[in-house]
């Protein structure tokens, strides 16, 4: 393999950039490239563009699972099935409306929990004087390789009722709750600890989406935090990864600024590290509210909608209505009632996220004092 | 989400050149420095040991006897050395059938994946064509739909296709991988195009200059694809769900879920469950001690304390 | 960029328009076969096709039984048959049939007899059964929907009180002090408590709390399948006392002491005395040191009563050779072969002309059969299941909670069901 020996000028390039090239040595490359992508426009179209599309149409339709849902005896009903889950005031919607808190807490929760703990292990892993850093870092990356069936079969050992993390619980003198089993919401258990049984009037009396405020308040149940658990568990070293790389991309002549202002490590961090870090943290938050919204392999595997419905998530409702129950339409509605969710989060993290411009009041607060003050302008400082 | 994720892993390896290292300073033994080694030691250890005990537990109650797992979940010994688990595993039920199947079906994928993805790749990267704008944007879109969308619709497509309930139903539709294309997309753009031009230059028709020249130079990349693919499609559960039904077609993934409610007994065996899960792990995890620096993908030079 | 954009939206729309055609096109052929539930009696298809038997089982005993009886037909009959071991019964039937390649003959439990007959799945064979008028009338009912008796009751449990025979003697209790009514139960369970052992641990649903519904008088449907009546009186009373025995822990649910179900606890010995059905027997073989009694529950304020628990052998309309499925379901409920299954695998047969040779074959297990006399079937009808899965998650915090409310919830709910 040769230095290139093409001239500078390549002669063989038509004028106009965009006129296909018939001629000379790239003859043939559009019947080329249309081949050679064929098998994934087939496949991808076939088995995700396509799929997409029936399942829009059998939302809208009243087709009950017999036959070929694009047959001639399938009807067309609207909106019917999205009614059905979000107004039809009954079994249908509370079940949607209990799937909805389940999953949101579950969100709310693993998102920030796995963000922070990925950043803290990256930052640990990444500190120079560390020695056996390979080994930490295969440590916690490991069981993001794994299954989730396999870990779900291991968390349901774990966490069952004379399970290893109950002894050891018992061992250090904590109550150690049976965690798949019980259906309280821990919001509920910390409140009835300091007294508040039943909640006001107010909360149970109103409601949406066929549960009552108080229920949507109730937070996620005991078993649905043993799965929080394991989606930190099992996400948190693919995070810290993607933290590592970011954090050895940040060179190193800022913080090094940032010490010989007298800043302390924690100052550093915050004011220096974190802001450089922005589009990873956008990266990660944004997969790992994706992958929340869709929890479905560990609730199939583990609790099948768990202790009193309290582990069903609108993924998991999908696939019972419609496999389960027969309730093709519905199962479909809630699918894309799901999609419409995930971008909306997407959307809005998005935006919550984006770079905004520096304020005036910052930007004043950087002047120069005095003409000998050799502080970095604004713009060096927000990256 | 995995693929998606995947994605995200491969572009910052990719992006990742980590910067020259700065000079050495001597540190000085200051009693803060050493307290500091300490804690930083002690709080990795401890959550190191977080990390990984759950796996040796594993590990050690598949070995032990049911009672003896239910007296003493916490121990890694077990107090009588038994094999019953394997036993009952191998011997007595439909494992072999389950490893088989998700055997045959994630080379399948994998080799299929590495081919028609590097194939698509670098016909977006390299070769003008009408349209490849839309395909590029078809792919990226594709990339955003998540996959709860396409538990339903998947099974109904497989079904008019007449492909329900066969391997060719469980295997097509995991052939291609949106995030892969994009993953070689961005590898093939990376690098020079002098060698092919070159090539080319000597006469060479398209398919002969990927085939003998590209493909090689996309080793690291490839290696990327393999691992994703074997990951993804050996720990693949909803679609294996949703595109069969018959017993003999069963994967791993959808035996051990079955287990997992309790299928081979009534009752909790956790033995049993555990040595399953363990035996299904082991394929993935060799993968990863292999491949551990390229997935890893830090330079230990770079950085070392 | 905006006219890729454009060129984007076009190219997947044209994709998708013609791929939606070519499949419509090579489809499946079951065009227009819409929902029919009072399929045609009279007409049962025949071909040489063989048949194809999916079954939910137990455990090895009873596939192997199934296997051996289809095995024996087979040669008899000169039709091939084989025997399918479900993982997921309900979601690989309901797959089956959106597929169109259902099995011939499957398990079919009474949760989804309505589902599946009401969209046309199911063959109604139960009028052309040679042995129709055997079958115990309960049963037939229970596999009635819309006035057509659909399939042929395979067989039936139902629930009655099981007794650790060692821990009763070590608690100082004999035969004379068998409750027969709630108050006796309640005695027995507190001098049972011990420790390590709950008097009553049984599973936290419908499927076992029923039983002391029917006690007290009441049930969730009215018999003839038309009213919702889960918040009677009745049932609130019901659920008042178990709630009453929770609380002072002489009660407890399978879950509460880390049992999967109550034949476990029973097995394990978290619990003194269990309520199952008649395939603990069978479970039992898993621990032998226990020593099993079978009693009849106690009668409550209304008398005896408990669940009865049954499944059909479901027929599917698509099947290309249903005389010979009629023919095989003819021989799988004769009384000899369903006596065979009682013996490998425990339950009933649904056959009355087997009951007196049943008892003298099983002089332990009368209580369950005696228990037919005064069972309650389950509800039916279409999305009463899901009502009873919403019942059993309300049941799971019964302790903390609300019976009237809890009863006021499901009465609702099966008010949309029902009517």
């Amino acid at each position: 393999m040769s230095a290139p020996v093409a001239p500078v000028a390549t002669p063989s390039r038509p004028a106009s950039p965009r006129h296909p090239r018939s001629r000379g040595i790239r003859r043939g490359e559009a019947g080329a490239g249309w081949l050679f992508v064929s098998p994934v426009i087939l496949i991808l179209g076939t088995f995700l563009l396509v799929p997409v599309l029936m399942a829009l149409w059998v939302s809208f339709s009243d087709w009950s699972g017999r036959g070929s849902p694009l047959s001639g005896s399938v009807g067309f009903v609207g909106l019917d099935n999205y009614a059905a889950i979000t107004t039809g005031g009954g079994l249908a919607e509370r079940d949607f409306g209990t799937a909805l808190r389940n999953n949101a807490w579950y969100v709310v929760l693993v998102v920030p929990l796995q963000t922070v703990l990925s950043l803290f292990l990256a930052v640990l892993v990444s500190r120079r004087i560390l020695r056996g850093r390979g080994f930490f870092r295969t440590a916690f990356y490991f069981p993001s390789v794994t299954s989730s069936v396999a870990i779900t079969v291991l968390w349901l050992f774990l966490f069952s009722f004379a399970g290893p993390v109950n002894q050891i619980m018992s061992a250090i003198g904590v109550a150690a709750p049976n965690w798949f089993s019980d259906p309280r919401g821990i919001v509920h258990v910390v409140l009835g600890a300091i007294g508040v049984a039943n909640g006001p009037d107010a909360l149970t009396g109103a409601g949406f989406l066929g549960v009552s405020w108080w229920d949507w308040l109730a937070g996620p149940s005991v078993a649905m935090s043993a799965f929080v658990l394991m989606a930190v568990f099992t996400t948190s070293g693919t995070f810290m990864l993607l933290f590592i790389a970011a954090l050895q991309n940040i060179g190193v002549e800022l913080t090094e600024a940032g010490m010989m202002d007298g800043a302390s490590g924690w100052q550093r961090f915050w004011h220096i590290t974190l802001p450089q870090l922005r589009p990873t943290l956008f990266t990660v938050i944004t997969l790992g509210l994706i992958g929340c919204w869709q929890v479905f392999d560990q609730i199939y595997t583990g609790t099948q909608g768990g202790p009193a419905k309290t582990t069903v998530t609108p993924a998991y409702l999908s696939y019972t209505s419609a496999f389960q129950n027969q309730d093709w339409g519905v199962g479909a509605a809630i699918a894309f009632i799901l999609f419409l969710i995930i971008i909306a989060f997407t959307v809005l993290q998005r935006w919550v996220l984006r770079d905004r411009p520096v304020s005036k009041r910052r930007i004043r607060a950087y002047q120069p004092r005095a003409a000998a003050s050799a502080a970095p302008s604004p713009k060096e400082v927000d990256a | 989400m995995t693929a998606a994720l995947n994605t995200a892993l491969n572009t910052a390896e990719v992006q990742t050149t980590a910067p020259a290292p700065p000079p050495r300073r001597r540190r000085r033994l200051t009693a803060r420095s050493l307290t500091g080694q300490a804690v930083l030691y002690g709080m990795l250890s401890a959550l190191a040991l977080v990390y990984i005990y759950p796996f040796l537990v594993q590990v050690a109650t598949s070995f032990k006897t049911e009672p003896d797992a239910a007296a003493d979940p916490v121990s890694l010994l077990p107090a009588t050395f038994s094999m019953a688990a394997y036993e009952r595993l191998f011997l007595h039920s439909d494992f072999p059938l389950w490893f088989a199947n998700s055997t045959i079906v994630t080379i399948c994928v994998t080799v299929g994946r590495v081919f028609f993805v590097s194939l698509a790749g670098y016909a977006l990267a390299r070769l003008r064509f009408r349209g490849r704008g839309v395909v590029f944007a078809l792919v990226v879109a594709v990339m955003a739909v998540p996959t709860v969308v396409l538990l339903i619709p998947k099974f109904l497509v497989l079904n008019q296709l007449g492909l329900y309930n066969s391997y060719a139903g469980m295997i097509l539709p995991l052939l291609v991988d949106a995030a892969g294309v994009f993953i070689m997309k961005n590898f093939f753009e990376s690098i020079p195009d002098s060698v092919e031009e070159q090539a080319r230059i000597d006469g060479a028709g398209t398919f002969r200059v990927f085939w003998s020249i590209v493909l090689p130079m996309a080793r690291p990349a490839l290696i990327t694809i393999v691992i994703l693919s074997f990951q993804g499609s050996w720990n693949e559960l909803s679609h294996f769900i949703v595109s069969t039904q018959s017993p003999e077609l069963t994967t791993l993934t959808k035996g051990v879920a079955s287990l997992a409610s309790g299928q081979l007994s009534q009752g909790t065996q956790y033995p049993l469950k555990l040595a399953a899960a363990a035996i299904m792990t082991i394929p993935v995890a060799v993968l990863f001690f292999i491949f551990q620096r390229k997935i890893m993908n830090t330079s230990e030079g770079a950085v070392k304390g | 960029m905006k006219r890729h954009t454009a060129r984007t939206l076009l190219a997947a729309g044209a994709l998708a328009v013609a791929s939606s055609l070519l499949l419509t096109g090579c489809g499946q052929g079951f065009t227009g076969s819409g929902s029919d539930p009072s399929a045609s009696a009279g007409d049962l298809t025949s071909s040489d096709k063989p048949l194809t038997i999916m079954i939910g089982s137990s455990g090895d005993a009873e596939t192997k039984a199934v296997q051996d009886a289809v095995a024996a037909w087979s040669a008899k009959s000169g039709v091939s048959a084989s025997v399918v071991a479900a993982t997921d019964l309900s979601q690989q039937l309901s797959q089956g049939f959106a597929a169109g390649s259902p099995p011939d003959l499957f398990y079919l439990s009474t949760d989804q007899l309505a589902g599946f007959a009401g969209n046309g799945s199911l063959k109604a064979y139960g009028d052309q059964l040679a042995n129709k008028d055997d079958f115990y009338p309960s049963l037939v009912s229970n596999f009635t929907y819309d006035n057509t008796f659909f399939c042929a009751p395979k067989d039936f449990s139902t629930l009655q009180l099981i007794i650790n025979e060692n821990l009763w003697t070590q608690a100082g209790l004999t035969d004379a002090d068998t409750p027969t009514t709630w108050d006796q139960l309640a005695a027995v369970a507190a001098k049972l408590t011990t420790g390590t052992t709950k008097g009553l641990v049984f599973g936290g649903e419908y499927a076992r709390l029923g039983a002391f519904m029917a006690q007290a008088g009441g049930r969730l449907v009215s018999e003839d399948g038309k009213t919702a009546e889960a918040n009677s009186d009745a049932n609130v009373a019901a659920l008042t006392y178990v709630q009453k025995h929770l609380q002072d822990g002489t009660f407890a649910y399978a879950s509460d002491v880390g049992a999967g179900w109550g034949g476990e606890a029973f097995g394990k010995q978290l619990g003194a005395m269990t309520i199952e059905g008649n395939w603990i027997t069978g479970a039992l073989g898993d621990y032998p040191d226990v020593k099993a009694k079978v009693v009849e529950l106690p009668a409550g304020s209304a008398g005896k009563g408990t669940l009865q628990f049954t499944n059909c052998w479901g027929m599917a309309a698509d099947s290309p050779n249903q005389k010979a499925a009629l023919d095989l379901v003819e021989y799988l409920t004769s009384a000899d072969q369903q006596l065979a299954f009682s013996k490998a695998f425990g339950p009933m047969p649904s056959v009355q002309s087997a009951a007196e040779t049943w008892k003298s074959d099983n002089p332990s297990l009368v209580a369950f059969l005696n228990g037919a006399d005064y069972a309650q079937g389950v509800p039916t009808n279409k999305g009463a299941a899901d009502v009873v899965k919403d019942f059993n998650a309300q049941l799971e915090s019964l302790k903390t909670g609300d019976p009237k409310k809890i009863l006021d919830s499901v009465q609702s709910n099966l008010e949309a069901v029902v009517g």
